[in-house]
């Protein structure tokens, strides 16, 4: 295809403003899907995403459109995800684009989301689109979205399009913007491949398939390929582009959207950002922007059944054929055994991830308290990369703790700043700028520590806004603090299970949370237990399970015995999910319990 | 389950039963703390309950399902409140049981009554019928304790109902006391102890105060209306019950039952070392090991079973397995000949019950392992950390 009838381009909204509805739409319009296969693509795509309503993994569709002047034009959709634990992945497949879709809810207007993703795009440099969508809505204010949107572009209201992607009305302008706005891709034909990698999924038979983007050059079978950052060299078996299946091609050009397949061993080896080249032609130059993905939280997942620490394996391992971004090592607990100390991109990941083990894989977890990484510099001067509380050194050996912080940026109703204010402050946040995006609606930004919102922090937020507030978070640098790690004694034995590293300001009421907490759901046992957390040798908090003293049925009537026995089956099945940590049997919601603290 | 014609798996093969439990299901009232299949009525009807009773034995035979020994050697009458059935209800239950089935030299026959329906008119005409064993529902002399727990008699009732058996020509009596009550009623546990000794009886039943959800109580106690006794308290006066009653030569010979040497009920020991039985009437449970089935729980919907000529059965199961030794375990604990250390098969098993013995839980008896009174208050803990720490039988 000529680069002058090709059109790259994306949609990027907050979650629920209607994306993929639209995407759908355009398929459906330029014939590339009918309904059919429309309900067919909905039925196979990932449970999980369809239940929370954002886009996990990446696809590129690619379709043919005849537009008002006749031509036939290929337009292909790169599809984004759209949390901010995807930031760098987003930034990638923006790199694949020259324009995007902003869209917008005509009821809700711009969120918090819609601005990072809109601030990702004008700094890849797209051509923006904007669509005020759901126009058909009861409440719908279309004008006023389409001045407060043209405001924010800076352009004239009038270019703000409008759309029901629903009723399907405003498709066809749609289109045509595309075809008008979008500036064709540029590449040279004649230069060594440059093809960017914005995507890929592992299948079975084939290995990992990326997705790319062509820049210069061609890509075809037979040739072999290289990467920038990798160093494997594999022959080029397929080339093509995506619809529902894949549609092979001879080859792809400059400003090219599609696939490649190389017998490729691992998901690993085509990472997001890297450039695939010739391997017998290479190019002088990598494309740009490339970064390793680092994983920004951590925590231990281990099998409540310690029969299935394999199953555990084997399930990380199938996850990460899917996802590069997924980190995994062993690691030993002396409360929960062996299990897994995981990195994940963001909360939302971690979240994504405990889900399809416990869904698609069966595995029973305990997840132990997510925490990030630590910079320790040790007295002598050395430095340390910390992603486990129990692996924290000697406190005379340390120097400084540095942590990551991160940029929040919160959108609010005006009525709500108090409560945002004082949540962030609460935080250990540090407060840099509030501007009014319209009259109701104020964007605020904080710098907070990561560690700070890795537990409740957005659940807080809903609750003191009603719902209202988004957010959106990006790193921004490491830095020390006064911080300390933590220790739960149950009966004199630190549990690491509940170690944490918290900042000294507020251990002690930390300290007075869990251990009250966990006494409620430590269950009685033959003796007393008594619950301490302590800094160092010094104990900040105590107090104590009382024992057992009576757990009888006293009387059996009537032969009716087996009533009683099943309250004992009961009673057996909820041992059998207990931890046991020296003499004391833990139950697993009180590993559980460290998530809630503060509730 | 349910379905007629459902029950052929059910077959009892060679077994042979010797113990009956008979429901009686009419109350005046409710208690306070009930949860039993109760059906309130002012007076029992001993007339339909004892055709309903016969009725089933009788669908029970053609199907082959009561395997009964030609005599029987225990049987119980409990309840609701038996004694409210009046003066001909145990010969009527003998005549549907059918000829022979209680001539057992050693038989015994025991019903529950309460004190204010066991006139000596009652007393007496049961007594001829053949019964030998009365399990009296004293619970306690206090006055306020009594109206609290909404017991239809008052402090002097358990005496005249001793008095009444005494008189009927029943030596062998049995007082039902309960334990653990809430602190305001004042009652004291010892004096209640004390004056149940005085009466002469010959093996006192101890049931601690429980509040099940479905109950007034239960309901008053989750609404924090109530507040029954604490686990402390149930403990005290639970070791109280043992040493007072051993030292008035009891023997504590189950979890909640004491007797005079020789006067142990034979029918629940039949429960607890997992011998067959045959439940009748509404709600009641039958054991045919390895399937036990119980009835619909309902009077009204158990005795319109009956009259379409069909099992009123409710459901079944089969005890195998985890199941079975779970259960084998905790009846066996319950009782004062405990188990057998050689059942003991895993290192893990041996260890748990060395350091039951160390903490003074559990103490060896011969080659058996016998919980203690100490013990006894864990049972339900114990039994299922044994059942743990064995290795699940691979029965078929």
């Amino acid at each position: 295809m000529e680069l002058d009838h090709i059109r790259n381009f994306c949609i990027v909204a907050h979650i629920d403003h209607g994306k993929s509805t639209l995407a759908d739409r355009l398929l459906e319009h330029t014939a590339t899907l009918d309904q059919r296969q429309m309900r067919e693509q909905v039925l196979d795509s990932n449970e999980l995403e369809r239940e929370r309503g954002i886009t996990i993994k990446l696809h590129a569709v690619h379709m043919d459109y005849r537009a008002q002047d006749g031509d036939e034009y290929e337009l292909n959709l790169i599809d984004t995800p759209g949390h901010v634990d995807f930031t760098y992945e987003v930034s990638r497949s923006l790199a694949a684009c020259e324009g995007a879709l902003l869209v917008v809810d005509a009821t809700q207007g711009v969120q918090a989301q819609t601005l990072s993703n809109l601030f990702l795009a004008l700094d890849a440099d797209l051509e923006i689109i904007p669509v005020i969508n759901k126009i058909d809505l009861p409440g719908a204010e279309p004008e006023r979205r389409q001045f407060e949107v043209a405001e924010l572009l800076g352009v004239e209201p009038e270019t703000v399009l409008l759309a029901s992607a629903k009723e399907g009305t405003g498709i066809s302008e749609i289109l045509e913007a595309i075809v008008e706005r979008v500036p064709p891709p540029s590449g040279r034909w004649e230069a060594p491949l440059r093809a960017l990698i914005f995507d890929s999924y592992y299948d079975k038979y084939l290995g990992a398939v990326p997705s790319i983007r062509v820049v210069d050059g061609v890509i075809r079978p037979g040739m072999t390929i290289a990467f920038g950052n990798v160093a494997s060299e594999y022959e080029v078996t397929e080339v093509g582009y995506m619809r529902l299946k894949r549609f092979p091609q001879k080859e792809l050009g400059p400003g090219e959207v599609g696939y490649v397949v190389a017998a490729i061993k691992e998901v690993a080896d085509t990472r997001p950002g890297d450039t695939i080249l010739d391997a017998r032609h290479r190019a002088k130059e990598l494309l740009p922007g490339y970064q390793e993905v680092r994983p920004m939280v951590f925590a231990g997942l281990y099998p409540t059944n310690a029969d299935d620490y394999e199953d555990l394996r084997d399930a990380l391992d199938r996850l990460k054929l899917n996802d590069a971004s997924l980190q995994f090592e062993p690691e030993t607990s002396t409360a929960l055994g062996f299990g897994f100390r995981c990195g994940f991109l963001g909360l939302l990941h971690m979240e994504i991830i405990q889900e399809r083990l416990d869904r698609e894989f069966g595995v029973d977890l305990i997840t132990t308290v997510p925490n990030v990484e630590y910079h320790v510099r040790l007295t002598g001067g050395e430095e340390l990369a910390i992603e486990s509380p129990s692996s924290l050194p000697d406190r005379g050996k340390i120097d400084s703790v540095s942590e990551p912080v991160v940029k929040v940026r919160i959108l609010t109703p005006s009525e709500y700043i108090g409560n945002v204010q004082k949540l962030c402050h609460d935080r250990r946040g540090v407060f840099k700028s509030m501007n009014y995006v319209d009259t109701q609606r104020v964007e605020l930004d904080f710098e907070l520590p990561l560690a700070e919102i890795v537990l409740d922090f957005y659940d807080k937020l809903k609750s003191g806004t009603r719902g209202y507030a988004a957010m959106d978070y990006e790193f921004l640098e490491y830095r020390p603090d006064d911080l300390i790690k933590l220790d739960i004694l149950v009966n004199g034995d630190p549990v690491d299970a509940f170690s944490v590293i918290i900042h000294r300001d507020k251990a002690f009421q930390y300290g007075r949370e869990l251990t009250s907490k966990l006494k409620e759901l430590i269950p009685r046992q033959q003796f007393e237990v008594a619950l301490q957390a302590a800094i160092g040798p010094k104990i900040i908090a105590r107090s104590n399970v009382k024992a057992l003293r009576k757990n009888v049925t006293a009387k059996c009537y009537g032969g009716d015995i087996t009533r009683k026995r099943k309250l004992l089956e009961k009673q057996k099945e909820g041992k059998r999910r207990m931890k046991q940590v020296g003499s004391v049997e833990i139950p697993q919601e009180a590993f559980l319990a460290v998530l809630s603290i503060g509730e | 389950m349910g379905r007629e014609g459902s029950w052929g798996d059910l077959s009892p093969g060679d077994l042979v039963i010797g113990s009956v439990y008979v429901h009686a299901p009419f109350c005046a009232r409710r208690c306070f703390y009930c949860d039993f299949a109760v059906a309130v009525r002012r007076s029992g009807e001993p007339q339909s309950w004892a055709e309903a009773i016969g009725k089933e034995l009788e669908i029970l035979g053609a199907e082959g399902l009561a395997p009964l020994a030609p005599s029987l050697a225990t049987v119980y009458v409990g309840g609701g409140t038996p004694s409210l059935l009046g003066p001909t209800a145990m010969d009527r239950l003998r005549r549907a049981l059918g000829p022979g089935r209680l001539e057992h030299p050693e038989l015994e026959w025991t019903s529950e009554a309460n004190p204010e329906s066991l006139t000596l008119d009652v007393a007496e005409q049961w007594r001829r019928a053949g019964l030998t064993r009365l399990s009296l529902g004293i619970q306690s002399f206090h006055e306020g304790t009594l109206r609290w727990m909404g017991r239809l008699h008052g402090a002097g009732g358990a005496r005249s109902a001793v008095a009444a058996a005494r008189h009927a020509g029943f030596e062998n009596l049995s007082a039902d006391l309960i334990f653990g009550l809430p602190s305001f009623l004042d009652r004291s546990w010892r004096t209640d102890l004390e004056a149940t000794v005085a009466l002469g009886v010959t093996h006192i039943s101890l049931y601690g105060l429980t509040a099940e959800p479905d109950t007034p109580l239960g309901r008053s106690v989750r609404k924090g209306r109530t507040r029954i006794a604490d686990e402390d308290r149930y403990r005290e006066e639970y070791l109280e019950a043992h040493r007072f009653l051993t030292q008035e030569g009891f023997v504590h010979y189950e979890v909640s039952n004491f007797a005079l040497p020789g006067f142990e009920s034979r029918h629940n020991l039949a429960y607890w070392d997992g011998s067959p039985y045959l439940g009748l009437g509404n709600s009641s449970h039958s054991f045919l090991p390895p399937i036990r089935r119980w009835n619909l729980r309902a009077w009204d919907a158990y005795l319109e079973r009956v009259h379409e000529g069909r099992l009123p059965v409710e459901d079944s199961e089969v005890v195998r397995g985890e199941a079975a030794q779970l259960e084998a375990l905790w009846l066996g604990l319950r009782t004062s000949r405990g188990i057998p250390r050689d059942q003991l098969g895993s290192p893990a098993a041996c260890a748990l019950v060395a350091a039951w013995e160390a903490k003074g839980l559990a103490s060896p008896v011969g080659p058996r392992i016998v919980l203690t009174p100490e013990g006894w208050l864990l049972l339900d803990r114990l039994a299922v950390e044994l059942s743990e720490a064995l290795p699940t039988r691979t029965t078929a």
